[in-house]
């Protein structure tokens, strides 16, 4: 399994070499943090920046997870797949290393968040939550990973993928509970959000913001983590012989 | 070292590969034929990325669908297009290949392949920089750092100009020289006639014509050169069509 850390690390370089979209990736979430919790008007809290902080957390680590399906996407039409293919190693750390590069750059897009919203006041009460809201992302990431790249794979091309990408993001971080809690919902949206996963991430990232240990929220999130893991496994060894 | 029996593939109703039997020993092999002949279709069967529609073939003595993983433990496979990361510099793309291949010693053995490759003091520099040529010879010392048994190249001289063409040849024939079987497709007729010990021309995903180049050549006469032998063997696409040279210069000349 070294080579799940030899295409991680792959990954990781190149995007970090590439230092435009490193600046960006970790400035736009934190503008969003900072325009949302401190300049939307609301009436059901008097600290939105304390409510909304996990919806950020969640969001970012949503929509890079998202991106990052383009990733293999592009390892294929470029011929590094194929590449990467004929060599011994087990094939499936391909699509591990991928996820896991996702997931990890998803959680330093977090921390950004975290550490400003740290200096704007907000806090959390304990190291342990602080390393179970990482687990929650992380757990939530690998989910999408999974998923985005199991589309990716199956679209074969940028561009379709990139149109299925802004077809699902934005509704799903617009029926979640990213922007308000169920009870000042309307009914039809207090339905959706609460079958969203992202909800799921959201709520249980929330509960740790207030110091309550959410086991189910972590135990779901890690068996819907497990699962899609083992579809993108199987997807992904039907796709490539 | 490769036998192919009966191999076919075919993508929907177009038959790719039809009915392929080849049998490859310790040589540098020339896989020869049209653009669409079905030589990427044959390479990518036998280093195990994609599965034949019928027939078999053993590389090494393995079976490419059954005993896949073995077969790619014997292999190194380099791409007719040129895929290496344009962001990490050349020594971290080859060091990426000797991790992957889990190669002890593998930093004496990533400078030993660059130096092969005439790239060492290139060899920090992101690939981004280099040049078509210097990135051929870098997914050579990419694929060489194992120390494959079979080599496929699929078109490792394509776009290079003649010194980088020659280059490319005197490194197969190296490594032909040190025990390495290759098995290469190109469009060079001239460079498969001077550098392979057999070839084989195919067209339409069938054998035409398959031997040594001297004795293909000798069967068609003297004088005569694999260009000949080619031409004689595969049908052009313009004679299958009626292409008109008569009426086609005439149109031009009505412009
Ligand atoms: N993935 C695919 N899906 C559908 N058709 C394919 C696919 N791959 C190859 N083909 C078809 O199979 C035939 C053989 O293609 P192949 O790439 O093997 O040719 P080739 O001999 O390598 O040609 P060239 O010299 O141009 O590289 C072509 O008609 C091609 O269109
Ligand atoms: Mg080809």
């Amino acid at each position: 399994m070294k080579a799940v850390f030899y295409y991680f690390e792959r990954d990781l370089v190149k995007w970090l070499r590439g230092r435009v979209t490193v600046v960006s990736s970790l400035v736009m979430p934190a503008a969003w943090l900072v325009f949302v919790g401190l300049a939307l008007p609301t009436k059901f809290t008097d600290n939105y920046l304390e409510f909304i902080t996990p919806g950020i957390l969640v969001m970012t680590t949503l929509f890079s997870s998202l991106q990052g399906g383009s990733l293999m996407i592009f390892d294929k039409i470029l011929g590094f797949l194929n590449k990467f293919l004929a060599m011994p190693s087990p094939r499936e750390s391909m699509l591990y290393g991928k996820i896991l590069f996702i997931s990890v750059r998803g959680l330093l897009q977090a921390s950004v968040i975290l550490l400003i919203a740290t200096v704007l006041g907000v806090r959390v009460l304990n190291p342990i939550s602080v390393l179970l809201i990482y687990l929650t992302l992380f757990l939530f990431s690998v989910f999408f990973s999974a998923l985005s790249t199991m589309i990716g794979l199956y679209l074969g091309d940028h561009d379709s993928y990139a149109a299925v990408n802004s077809m699902i993001s934005m509704p799903l971080f617009f029926t979640s509970t990213a922007l308000m809690p169920y009870d000042v919902m309307p009914a039809w949206l207090r339905t959706l959000a609460s079958l969203n996963p992202v909800s799921y991430a959201i709520d249980s990232t929330r509960l740790l913001f207030e110091g309550t240990i959410p086991v189910y929220g972590i135990l779901g999130l890690a068996t819907g983590a497990g699962i899609m893991v083992l579809l993108g496994t199987y997807q992904f060894r039907k796709a490539v012989v | 070292m490769i036998e192919i029996k009966k191999l076919s593939r075919s993508f929907g109703n177009l038959l790719a590969v039809d009915n392929l039997d080849l049998d490859v020993g310790n040589e540098i092999f020339g896989l020869l034929g049209p653009n669409g002949a079905g030589k990427s279709t044959t390479v990518m069967m036998l280093t195990t990325l994609l599965r034949p529609s019928s027939g078999t073939a053993k590389v090494c003595g393995y079976d490419i669908v059954k005993d896949s993983k073995k077969v790619r433990s014997k292999i190194s496979y380099v791409p007719q297009d040129m895929a290496v990361d344009r962001k990490l510099t050349g020594r971290e793309n080859v060091m990426l290949f000797a991790k992957l291949y889990g190669i002890p010693n593998r930093n004496s053995k990533v400078d030993e392949v660059i130096e092969m490759m005439g790239l060492s003091d290139r060899a920090g520099d992101l690939v981004a920089k280099y040049s078509g040529g210097m990135r051929r010879r870098l997914e050579l010392a990419q694929a060489l750092v194992h120390e494959p048994e079979v080599l496929f190249l699929d078109e490792p001289t394509l776009g290079l100009d003649v010194s980088g063409r020659k280059k490319i040849w005197e490194h197969i024939r190296m490594l032909k020289a040190e025990g390495m079987t290759i098995f290469m497709t190109t469009h060079y007729l001239e460079e498969a006639e001077k550098y392979c010990n057999r070839v084989a021309i195919i067209d339409k995903g069938r054998i035409a014509a398959v031997g040594s180049p001297e004795n293909l050549v000798s069967s068609i006469g003297e004088n005569a050169s694999l260009n000949d032998v080619f031409l004689e063997k595969v049908k052009t696409p313009e004679e299958q069509a009626g292409f008109n040279s008569t009426q086609f210069r005439n149109l031009l000349r009505r412009r």
